[in-house]
């Protein structure tokens, strides 16, 4: 078993995007607090103590929706209190809190995503589907960031000029249109550049294959099976309804049957493997490293 | 064995008025490593890209070329892919992919190859080119050269029988121009590789080439060994001025035998002075010769200050290392100043700072007195050209351009006649920083920063340029440039700094400068040292060499 960053980044987005997707498809509170512990973990421990607006803006996200749900919807028989003559009622505050529980564990599965999954390694996922694909792709990759440093180095030039003047707004949104423009311009003419390069390197000679530095082994593998396994337990529990959760009229916890203890137990541990996989990698490797 | 043969190739681009190929003929065979050279607009990136199928132009064209026997036309598709490699000028646009191994995996992909085989190649590829440390960076984060030496093992790996360059090392600067030229050296040697380049940079690849293609105006004037052709240029400075400073020396003073390396071109210069004193029958040996008594002349400015930085330090950004560190420097009003030094010392840095678009943390930088803060672009005191002139233009002709600047043409210091219609993307590297000059000089600035003028331009271009801003110097402007060109700096400055590490360590006359320097001068004061004091550059050395043969006597010389 090899952390989420080492391993084969197809098994990284199965692992993620499955923990993930119960969590959106479920308003059950244990599954969703779950998910939430388990992503806020994964964060976590990828990241250390850093990131500290990012957990300030999820607080208040979550915090934002899980009021405005009571506040606009008055279902329920559980009255809190009174406000501007509308009730609000516990049952909508519960099923706020769930659903913000299920927005902010999902943007922060996909905040791991997204740090996870660098360009190369969408680029082996979606390769995959069509070389060519891949190729527009990686091309993409490269070519945002470069417009990015393209247009302020022309903006700096043109400052340097003297010619580029911020003062009302018109005329920077003149001025920005003009540096749009031209980089278009350029753009193109890079294009002619690139597409020669690519011409020149047999592009459209024949059937491409696609190469890459990723390979299957035997750890992905083991992390692969874990997490279908602990998925497809969560899936089965979640189909037969035995974690299905009343929130309107009246509040219906589930009952506590063993299938759905299993299905509790698999998420969870589904939830927690990217963290447990972190853990066990820096484990074995401390364990290696005590040998050199 | 012939590998590949021109036969009467002749070319023309579609409404254009003359030909930009005329009966060119001529043969490279395997193993060769062949120069071609010419001035700007002389066809060599229009014979080259004919050898290249798939970068072919459009146009009419005539006669045959001839890959191993057959007609380029007439090869497979994935053949001509893959025995012909081409390498461009623009280390950046050339590159396709985002990441290194993706960048030297992309040829392989096109033919088709299983990944065993493409995984085979790119690390064997990867490992011989010393690319192994950066294998998996983005290539964005790469520097000039290593993007370069990227894009010729990307098409190395797919394993060229010929390797075409159109003037590969022309944006990069000094160091890794000559490491890149160094590997193409050392593929040529161990593989027998067939190297076919065209060069401004020539002072490095004269030496290692078997022979040398002179186009002239799209006419074949010269094919031989550079020994030879070199002697015939003597009565043609605008072809002869690329050359290598020994051959120069040696053409002007009518060697036997063209020396071409400084080592040559010292022992040669040895002997010739040598023979002089033996003809004169003078008793001192030729070390001795042309010796000057003058002082060194003073090192500080001349007049008031126009661009003044004292003990100056910043950082890009917080968390990042010094770039300027405590830097101190005064350039006087109406001087031409150069700032040499190597990458990462810090001289564009202070261009920046001192064009106020980075903001030093600490120090105090005066223009015409005036402190930085209080410069406002535009009001005509500083202005600057940056190193990726394409970034200053915004309209689509040259006449827009300069209308939309405010330049009057007539007030120019040079003519821009001719181009008017032209977008300027579609100017040569020389005339699109001629645009770029007349784009500053409409604020009419006192003082002018420009960084890296020379980069790219071919020689003939490149005297025009000095030319042109000694014209300015002389309208009273004081002219700061940031320079890799050693031989650029001693032509043209009245001073120049070295930069390390973020500050000015020596400072002085070109004369002074760069004869104290012992690795950082010009070819001509290596190959003088020791026989004449204080020569830069080669217009010296010949004058110096001259003035011993009319004295005479040489230590009765000076």
């Amino acid at each position: 078993m090899y952390s989420l960053s080492e391993c084969n980044p197809a098994v990284a987005a199965v692992c993620l995007l499955s923990a993930a997707g119960i969590a959106m498809f479920c308003m059950n509170p244990v599954i969703l607090a779950l998910s939430l512990a388990g992503a806020v973990c994964f964060f976590l421990v990828r990241n250390g103590a850093g990131g500290g607006k990012s957990h300030l803006f999820f607080c208040l996200l979550f915090a934002v929706l899980a009021l405005v749900n009571p506040l606009v919807s008055h279902n329920g028989v559980t009255v809190l209190f009174v406000l501007n003559h509308r009730p609000v009622t516990l049952e909508a505050l519960l099923y706020g809190m769930a659903a913000a529980a299920a927005v902010v564990s999902a943007l922060y599965w996909f905040r791991s995503f997204s740090q996870l999954m660098t360009g190369d390694r969408l680029l082996y996922l979606f390769g995959r589907l069509s070389p060519r694909l891949a190729l527009v792709l990686s091309m993409a990759f490269r070519f945002v960031p470069l417009f990015s440093r393209q247009a302020k180095k022309i903006r700096q030039a043109q400052r340097a000029l003297g010619r580029l003047r911020e003062g009302n707004i018109a005329e920077t949104f003149r001025g920005n249109v003009r540096v749009f423009s031209i980089l278009l311009t350029w753009a193109l003419e890079n294009g002619i550049v690139t597409a020669d390069s690519m011409a020149a390197r047999g592009y459209g000679v024949g059937r491409r294959t696609q190469f890459s530095v990723f390979r299957f082994r035997r750890g992905d593998a083991v992390l692969l099976a874990l997490t279908l396994l602990f998925f497809g337990g969560a899936c089965v529990s979640l189909a037969c309804g035995a974690l299905d959760m009343v929130y309107y009229p009246a509040l219906v916890f589930p009952e506590c049957t063993p299938l759905a203890l299993a299905g509790y137990l698999c998420y969870g541990l589904l939830a927690f493997l990217p963290s447990l996989a972190q853990g066990w990698e820096v484990l074995r490797w401390s364990c290696l490293r005590s040998r050199i | 064995m012939e590998l590949l043969t021109v036969e009467n190739l002749s070319f023309s681009y579609p409404q254009a008025g003359g030909r930009a190929l005329e009966n060119v003929t001529c043969s490279v065979r395997r193993g060769e490593f062949v120069a071609l050279c010419g001035a700007t607009g002389s066809g060599k990136s229009t014979l080259l890209r004919l050898l290249k199928r798939e970068l072919a132009p459009l146009g009419e064209r005539s006669g045959r070329i001839l890959i191993g026997g057959t007609p380029v036309e007439e090869l497979p598709a994935s053949a001509s892919a893959r025995t012909v490699g081409f390498v461009m000028q623009q280390p950046e646009q050339q590159l396709v992919t985002d990441r290194v191994w993706h960048e030297l995996a992309f040829g392989l992909e096109n033919l088709g190859l299983p990944q065993a085989v493409i995984a085979r190649r790119v690390a064997e590829t990867a490992s011989y080119f010393g690319i192994e440390d950066w294998y998996e960076r983005e290539v964005s984060g790469l520097s000039g050269g290593q993007k370069q030496l990227l894009a010729l093992a990307s098409v190395m790996v797919m394993q060229p029988e010929i390797l075409l360059l159109d003037e590969p090392t022309s944006q990069l600067d000094p160091i890794a121009a000559s490491d890149f030229i160094a590997t193409l050296r050392r593929l040529n040697q161990d593989f027998s590789l067939t190297v076919l380049l065209s060069e401004h940079r020539l002072e490095e690849v004269i030496p290692l080439c078997d022979r040398m293609l002179v186009l002239e105006k799209g006419r074949l004037l010269e094919s031989d060994a550079p020994r030879r052709v070199i002697p015939r240029l003597g009565d043609r400075p605008e072809l002869l001025c690329a050359m290598p400073a020994a051959a120069r020396l040696g053409a002007a003073l009518g060697a036997q035998t063209c020396p071409l390396t400084v080592r040559e071109g010292r022992e040669w210069l040895g002997q010739w002075l040598g023979q002089l004193c033996r003809e004169t029958s003078c008793e001192q040996p030729p070390q001795a010769c042309g010796k000057e008594q003058s002082s060194p002349q003073g090192a500080g400015p001349a007049g008031p200050p126009a661009l003044c930085f004292r003990d100056v330090w910043f950082r890009y950004e917080r968390s990042l290392p010094d770039v300027l560190r405590g830097l101190s420097l005064t350039v006087a009003q109406g001087e031409l100043f150069c700032i040499l030094g190597g990458n990462g010392s810090g001289k564009t840095t202070a261009l920046g700072v001192a064009a106020g678009l980075l903001r030093a943390y600490s120090g105090s930088i005066r223009v015409f007195g005036k402190r930085i803060r209080e410069v406002r672009p535009g009001d005509g005191c500083v202005a600057a050209l940056p190193q990726d002139v394409q970034t200053v233009f915004l309209r689509n002709t040259v006449r827009e351009e300069l209308e939309d600047a405010g330049v009057r043409p007539e007030s120019l210091p040079f003519d821009l006649g001719g181009l008017y219609d032209r977008h300027p993307y579609d100017l040569s590297g020389g005339e699109q920083q001629l645009l770029g000059l007349a784009k500053v000089l409409a604020a009419s600035p006192r003082l002018l920063l420009l960084d890296e003028p020379t980069k790219g331009l071919d020689a003939d271009t490149k005297r025009g340029f000095i030319r042109i801003l000694r014209e300015l110097q002389a309208s009273g402007m004081t002219v700061v440039v940031v320079t890799h060109d050693v031989d650029f700096a001693a032509q043209c400055a009245d001073r120049c700094a070295l930069f390390f590490r973020g500050a000015a360590v020596s400072v002085g006359a070109p004369a002074d400068f760069f004869s104290e320097n012992r690795f950082y001068t010009t070819a001509a004061n290596r190959m003088t040292r020791g026989y004449f004091d204080r020569v830069v550059t080669v217009k010296d050395a010949i004058a110096r060499c001259r003035g011993c043969r009319r004295e005479g006597a040489p230590h009765e010389g000076n």
